[in-house]
C-alpha cells in the first residue's frame, strides 16, 4: 500500500513541522529566522499538493486550509506561516482559472462594483478536474521557492542606493535582512553603524559582532541611550516580525520607542521587509498579537523569594503605527507604507484573509 | 513493500542511539492521599491539562523517541488517558509503550522490571510522572555520553539540577537537598536531604577524593530528571534493597571505592524543572506555570492538542477558554486561567487562580490562588484562599474556605460554615482506610466495596454544613505516626529547624582510623600477609576468581584498606608468589615460568580491581617498585609484563604513558631504559597486537 505510507509519511512531516513551531523561538527548540521558515512551509505545502488525495482544486484547498488553520494555530505570532498557506491558495486559484481558460485580468481587476455583484469564483465553481493542474501547481509553487531563496540578496541589493559615505545608521536588535543590507553596502562604502542593545535578549550584541566582522564602524548602546544618540544619526534602518496590513509594524521590542526617537528628529527610518512578511492582520487582533516569553530573562529563576512578590513580563513584540515609517524595502523594491493595502490585494486573495 | 520500508526505518534508528525514557507514573506514596484515592497523581490537572501530559511534552521535545510508561496504582485509568492522547497516535515521534502491573511498590521494582525485560538498550532518561520541565538536556546528554566514552561505564547517572536560591517559592522545604560535588568533573560527591537539619555532617572522604576543587551547593533544586546508563537498572537487580532513587544515589556514592561507579550532576541556568511532590509544590508549580516560567509550555499553546481546550492569552496572564461568560462588575485580576464553558457571576474578585471546564461560579465570590478542577459548583458569597477543590464539588453559599484546604471529588460543604485552614474533606471515610491498610493500594473492586460502607456512615453537619456530604480527614484522629505524617504531608511538611538534631549522614567512617599513621601502616602489612594467605588456599583449593575478590574485599572492609591501596598490595603479592612457595634462590628464568600461570589465573582478580586509567597507572607503580627491589630479575620483567598486557590486566596505551613518565629515582630510570627504549619504538611504530607479539617474541 504505497499510498497509505505516503500518506502516514506525510502527517508525519506535518506534525513534526508543527511541533518545532510550537517549541520555536523560546530557546529551547530550533531557533530559526523567519525566512527559513517561510521556505519550510512552502516546502511542506509543495509536498501536501503532491502527496495528498485531491482531484480537484476545491479538494486541494480545502486540505491546505485545513492544515494551514493548525499551522497558524500553532504559533500564532509567527506570521510567516499564514503568509505561504495564503500565496500557495492564491498560486492555486490561478492555475485553476488557468486552465479554465479565463483570463488571469479579470480576475484581478477588482472593483467595488464587481465586488458587489459577482462574488469572485465560489468553492463551487473549483470543482472542475483538471489532469495538469498538479503538475501546473507544483510548478508554480517551485517559482515561489525560488523567489523566497532570493529575497534577502534583492534587497541586500538596494543598500547602495539608501547608504551613502559616512552616514551614522542606527538599527535595532538583530535582523538578518538588515545585516545582509548593511554588509553588501560596506563592500563599497564607508559609514557608520549605531546598534542599540535590544534588551533583554540582547541580539543587538550579536549583531555587532557580525558587522564589525565584516569591517563595518559599529557601536553598541543601551536601549535607554536610543533618543540621545539620534541626533547623531543620518537614517534608521531596522527589520520587522510582520508588516501588517495598515502599514504599521510588529517588531522586536524597543522599536517603537525608536521609531518615534526618529520621527521626534526628523530622522528617516527604512524598514527592510521581504514581501512574505506581509501579512492581512490587523493590529487589534489581541489575542494572536502578543508573545509573552518566560520572564527568566528580565529576573532570573535564581533571584529567589523575591519572585513570589512580583509579577515579571517579558514580551516580545512592539507594534509601530505606519505614520512613522518613511519607507519599506522589499525584494521588489521600495514602497511607502499608504501603498502596503495595493500589495496586499496582489499578493493574497480577499477570500483568503481569514483562512 | 510498507514492510520493508519500516524495516528500514528501524536499521536507522538503530544504528544512531534511540533516545529512550522511563517514565514512572506513580508516586509510590500517598502523599496526595485522599485526592489520589479518586485519581492518579499522574492524571491530576495542572493548568487544567494532566500532570503526565507536561512529562511526555518535556520528553518529546528534549528528543526522546520511545517511552516506556509504568504504571501501578489506577492503572486503566492512566491507560486509558494515553490511549486518548496525542502520544498514542501513529504520527507521533514518541513512540509510548505502556506497562502495567499491580506489582510495583517501587522505583527500584520498576527498574528491576526493566531490567528484567531488557527494554533499555543504551543510556535513557528516568523521570516522574509529575514532573515539569522545559529544560533541553542535550547537552546533559551529550556531557553524559562522553564521560562515559572516556572512561567506560564509570559513571552511572547524571543527575539534573536547577539553580534556584533558598527562599524560593518552588523550593519546598522537605526536598531541600545539599549536594556536595567536584567542580572540575561534575561529579556529585555528596548528596543529602537536608531536612530542615541545621548542622549538616560530610564524610571526610569525600574530600580526599584527588581533586582541588569542591563546591558545597544549597542552591539548587533537584528536578527529577536523571540520565541513566543501562547499568542503573542492573544496579537495581544487583541490590535488591534499592527501594527508591535516593537509596540508589547514595548507596553508589558510599560504595564507590568497591562498585567503581559515579555519579555526575548538570545544573542548568535558563531551563524550569520541578516535580510536584505534594501541593504546596502543586500551587508553586501552577503558579509558575501561569506566569509563563515553563515558556513554551504555557496554557494557551493547547500542547495536547485535545479540540476544544485552547484558551487565549491576555494582559496581566488572564486566560480565557473558549465560552468563558463573565458576570456584571467581576474583575479577573491576574495570573488566572480560566477553562472553557465556564461561568462566573457578578462582583467576584479572582486573581492567582486556575480553574477547569464546566465550572459554575455564583456572585460575589471571591477567589485567590485556589485551584478549582472540572465541574465544580460554586454557590454566591463564597471566599476560597489557597486551597484545591476537586472535580465536581461543590460549595454551597456563604461557605469560607480558608488557607490549604482540600474538597476531595464530590464533596458537598455547606452552606454558611467556615472551614479552618489545613482541613482535608473527603467522600471516603478516613477509617476504612485502616482496613485496607495492608493491601497498600486497594484495587477498583474494593473501592465499589468500600463506597457501600459510606453509605452508612453519617455525615458530620456541624463539620461540613447542613447540606453536607463528605468526611473530615483529621491528622490528630489517626494514632499511627507514619498515618499522621502522610495526612500533614498533604501541603507538604512544615519542619521544625532543631538545632540539636544530628543529622543521618554517615559518620567520617573510617578516618579516626587512618588518621594514626602506624596503625594505617601495620593494617596494611597485616593486609598482605592476609590476602597471599587467601591466594594461596586459593590456588591449593582451586577456588574461582569470583570468590577471591569477595575474599580480598571483605578483607579490605576488615582492615580498612583504600582502592589503590589493595591494587598495590594484590599486585605485590602475586609477583612475590614464587619466592614465597619456593624460596629466594629461584633463577630469573624459572621465576618467570612460575609466575606466568599464576598470571593467567588470576587475571580475573586483577580485571576486577582495574577499570580506570588511574588503577592502571596504580597497578603499574607498584609492578615498578617491585622490580626496584629485586634487582637480579630484571630479566623476567619484560616477559611478564607482556603478559599482563596479553591477559588485558593493562592496556598498551597505559603502559607506553609509564614509560613516558620521568622516573623519580636513578634506579628507575636504569629499569625503563633496560627495556623502554625499544618498547617504545615498537609501541611508537605500530598498534597492531600481532606485530607487537612478534616483536615481543624476537626480543626475548
Amino acid at each position: 500500500m504505497p499510498g497509505a505510507d505516503k500518506e502516514t509519511d506525510l502527517s508525519e512531516r506535518i506534525e513534526a513541522f508543527l511541533s518545532d513551531l510550537k517549541r520555536g523561538g523560546s530557546g529551547t527548540g530550533p531557533l530559526r529566522g523567519s525566512a527559513e521558515t517561510a521556505r519550510e512551509t512552502t516546502a511542506l505545502l509543495r509536498r501536501v499538493t503532491a502527496q495528498a488525495r485531491w482531484s480537484s482544486a476545491g479538494d486541494l484547498m480545502e486540505i491546505i486550509r485545513k492544515e494551514g488553520r493548525r499551522m497558524t494555530a500553532a504559533q500564532p505570532s509567527e506570521t510567516t506561516v499564514g503568509n505561504m498557506i495564503r500565496r500557495v491558495l492564491k498560486i492555486i486559484r490561478e492555475e485553476y482559472a488557468r486552465s479554465r481558460g479565463s483570463s488571469e485580468e479579470t480576475d484581478q481587476q477588482e472593483s467595488l462594483h464587481k465586488l458587489l455583484t459577482s462574488g469572485g469564483l465560489s468553492e463551487e465553481n473549483f470543482r472542475q478536474h483538471f489532469a495538469p493542474l498538479k503538475a501546473n501547481v507544483i510548478e508554480a509553487i517551485n517559482e515561489l521557492l525560488t523567489e523566497l531563496e532570493g529575497t534577502t540578496d534583492n534587497i541586500a541589493m538596494q543598500a547602495l542606493e539608501h547608504i551613502h559615505s559616512n552616514e551614522v545608521i542606527m538599527t535595532i536588535g538583530r535582523s538578518r535582512t538588515v545585516e545582509a543590507f548593511l554588509k553588501d553596502a560596506a563592500r563599497k562604502r564607508k559609514f557608520h553603524v549605531i546598534v542599540a542593545e535590544c534588551a533583554p535578549f540582547c541580539q543587538g550584541h550579536e549583531m555587532a559582532t557580525s558587522l564589525s566582522k565584516a569591517g563595518i564602524e559599529t557601536t553598541v548602546i543601551t536601549d535607554a541611550a536610543i533618543f540621545a544618540v539620534m541626533s547623531r544619526v543620518n537614517k534608521v534602518i531596522i527589520g520587522t516580525q510582520t508588516v501588517l496590513a495598515n502599514g504599521g509594524l510588529r517588531a522586536v521590542n524597543g522599536t517603537h520607542t525608536l521609531a518615534l526617537a526618529a520621527k521626534h528628529h526628523s530622522t528617516p527610518l527604512i524598514v527592510c521587509a521581504p514581501m512574505f512578511k506581509l501579512s492581512p492582520q490587523f493590529p487589534n487582533e489581541e489575542d494572536t498579537f502578543h508573545k509573552f516569553v518566560s520572564p527568566h530573562e528580565v529576573l532570573p529563576f535564581t533571584e529567589g523569594e523575591i519572585l513570589s512578590k512580583v509579577n515579571v513580563h517579558c514580551p516580545v513584540f512592539d507594534y509601530v503605527p505606519p505614520e512613522l515609517i518613511t519607507l519599506f524595502i522589499s525584494n521588489i523594491g521600495g514602497h511607502a507604507p499608504s501603498y502596503i493595502y495595493r500589495l496586499m490585494s496582489e499578493l493574497y486573495h480577499p477570500e483568503d484573509h481569514e483562512l | 513493500q510498507c514492510a520493508t520500508k519500516r524495516k528500514q526505518k528501524k536499521t536507522c534508528a538503530w544504528e544512531q542511539p534511540l533516545l529512550q525514557a522511563v517514565l514512572i507514573a506513580d508516586s509510590f506514596n500517598r502523599r496526595f492521599f485522599p485526592i489520589s484515592k479518586d485519581q492518579p497523581r499522574a492524571l491530576l490537572p495542572l493548568g487544567n491539562v494532566a500532570m503526565i501530559d507536561y512529562t511526555l511534552e518535556f520528553l518529546t521535545s528534549t528528543g526522546v523517541q520511545e517511552t516506556f510508561v509504568f504504571c501501578c496504582w489506577m492503572s486503566n485509568k492512566i491507560k486509558e488517558h494515553l490511549l486518548k492522547s496525542k502520544w498514542c497516535r501513529p504520527t507521533s515521534p514518541n513512540t509510548v509503550h505502556i506497562i502495567t502491573s499491580d506489582l510495583y511498590r517501587s522505583l527500584g521494582d520498576v527498574l528491576r522490571d526493566v531490567d528484567a525485560k531488557a527494554l533499555v538498550r543504551s543510556d535513557f532518561v528516568l523521570v516522574y510522572g509529575d514532573v515539569v520541565s522545559n529544560i533541553d538536556i542535550s547537552q546533559a546528554l551529550q556531557e553524559h555520553r562522553h564521560r562515559r566514552k572516556i572512561e567506560k561505564n564509570i559513571s552511572v547517572m547524571t543527575m539534573i539540577f536547577k539553580e534556584s536560591s533558598p527562599g524560593h517559592k518552588s523550593r519546598c522545604e522537605e526536598d531541600d537537598i545539599i549536594v556536595a560535588m567536584d567542580s572540575k568533573s561534575q561529579r556529585v560527591l555528596h548528596y543529602q536531604k537536608t531536612q530542615g537539619l541545621k548542622r549538616l555532617h560530610f564524610p571526610m572522604n569525600i574530600f580526599h577524593s584527588g581533586s582541588d576543587e569542591f563546591e558545597i551547593r544549597y542552591d539548587l533544586l533537584d528536578c527529577h530528571i536523571s540520565i541513566c546508563s543501562p547499568q542503573v537498572a542492573e544496579l537495581f537487580t544487583d541490590n535488591f534493597d534499592y527501594q527508591t532513587r535516593n537509596d540508589f544515589v547514595r548507596g553508589i556514592l558510599v560504595n564507590e571505592e568497591i562498585l567503581g561507579n559515579q555519579i555526575h550532576m548538570h545544573v542548568t541556568k535558563d531551563g524550569y524543572g520541578a516535580r510536584v511532590s505534594n501541593l504546596l509544590m502543586y500551587d508553586a508549580v501552577s503558579s509558575d506555570l501561569v506566569r509563563r516560567w515553563v515558556y513554551p509550555l504555557t496554557p494557551e499553546a493547547n500542547f495536547t492538542d485535545q479540540k476544544g481546550q485552547s484558551c487565549t492569552h491576555s494582559r496581566h496572564n488572564v486566560y480565557r477558554g473558549s465560552g468563558v461568560s463573565l458576570g456584571h462588575g467581576s474583575q479577573m485580576e491576574e495570573n488566572l486561567l480560566i477553562g472553557c464553558d465556564t461561568s462566573i457571576g457578578a462582583n467576584c474578585h479572582i486573581s492567582n487562580s486556575v480553574i477547569g471546564y464546566n465550572c459554575t461560579i455564583g456572585d460575589n465570590v471571591i477567589l485567590d490562588r485556589a485551584y478549582i478542577w472540572n465541574n465544580v459548583h460554586i454557590a454566591s458569597n463564597v471566599v476560597i484562599s489557597q486551597s484545591v477543590v476537586c472535580d465536581k464539588a461543590e460549595v454551597k453559599e456563604g461557605v469560607k474556605l480558608n488557607k490549604q484546604c482540600v474538597l476531595a471529588y464530590n464533596v458537598v460543604i455547606g452552606p454558611n460554615i467556615s472551614l479552618p485552614e489545613g482541613t482535608v474533606v473527603s467522600m471516603h471515610h478516613p477509617e476504612e482506610e485502616e482496613e485496607d491498610d495492608d493491601e497498600f493500594l486497594s484495587d477498583d473492586g474494593e473501592v465499589g466495596q468500600s463506597q457501600d460502607k459510606t453509605k452508612q456512615k453519617a455525615f458530620n453537619p456541624a463539620e461540613v454544613g447542613a447540606e453536607g456530604r463528605g468526611y473530615i480527614w483529621k491528622a490528630s484522629s489517626l494514632d499511627d505516626t507514619e498515618e499522621e505524617e502522610l495526612s500533614q504531608c498533604l501541603w507538604g511538611l512544615v519542619l521544625n529547624p532543631d538545632p540539636d538534631s544530628d543529622s543521618e549522614a554517615s559518620e567520617p567512617d573510617g578516618s579516626s582510623f587512618s588518621s594514626d599513621p602506624c596503625a594505617a601502616v601495620f593494617s596494611c602489612a597485616v593486609f598482605q600477609i592476609e590476602v597471599l594467605g587467601t591466594l594461596q588456599r586459593g590456588l591449593e583449593e582451586n577456588i574461582g576468581c569470583d570468590n577471591l575478590v569477595l575474599e580480598i574485599n571483605s578483607l579490605k572492609y576488615a582492615y580498612n584498606i583504600n582502592m589503590k591501596e589493595v591494587l598495590q598490595i594484590l599486585t605485590r603479592v602475586v609477583l612475590d608468589f614464587p619466592f614465597q612457595q619456593q624460596g629466594p634462590q629461584l633463577t630469573t628464568p624459572q621465576y618467570a615460568a612460575l609466575l606466568l600461570p599464576l598470571l593467567k589465573k588470576w587475571a580475573g582478580v586483577f580485571k576486577n580491581y582495574v577499570k580506570r586509567a588511574q588503577d592502571h597507572m596504580d597497578c603499574l607503580s607498584a609492578f615498578e617498585e617491585y622490580f626496584l627491589e629485586q634487582e637480579s630479575h630484571w630479566g623476567a620483567m619484560f616477559k611478564i609484563l607482556m603478559t599482563m598486557y596479553q591477559l588485558e590486566i593493562v592496556e598498551e596505551e597505559i603502559i607506553l604513558r609509564w614509560f613516558s613518565q620521568g622516573a623519580t629515582t636513578d634506579k628507575g630510570r636504569q629499569l625503563r631504559n633496560n627495556q623502554g627504549v625499544r618498547m617504545r619504538r615498537q609501541g611508537g611504530g605500530e598498534g597492531n597486537t600481532e606485530g607487537k607479539g612478534s616483536y615481543l617474541k624476537s626480543f626475548i
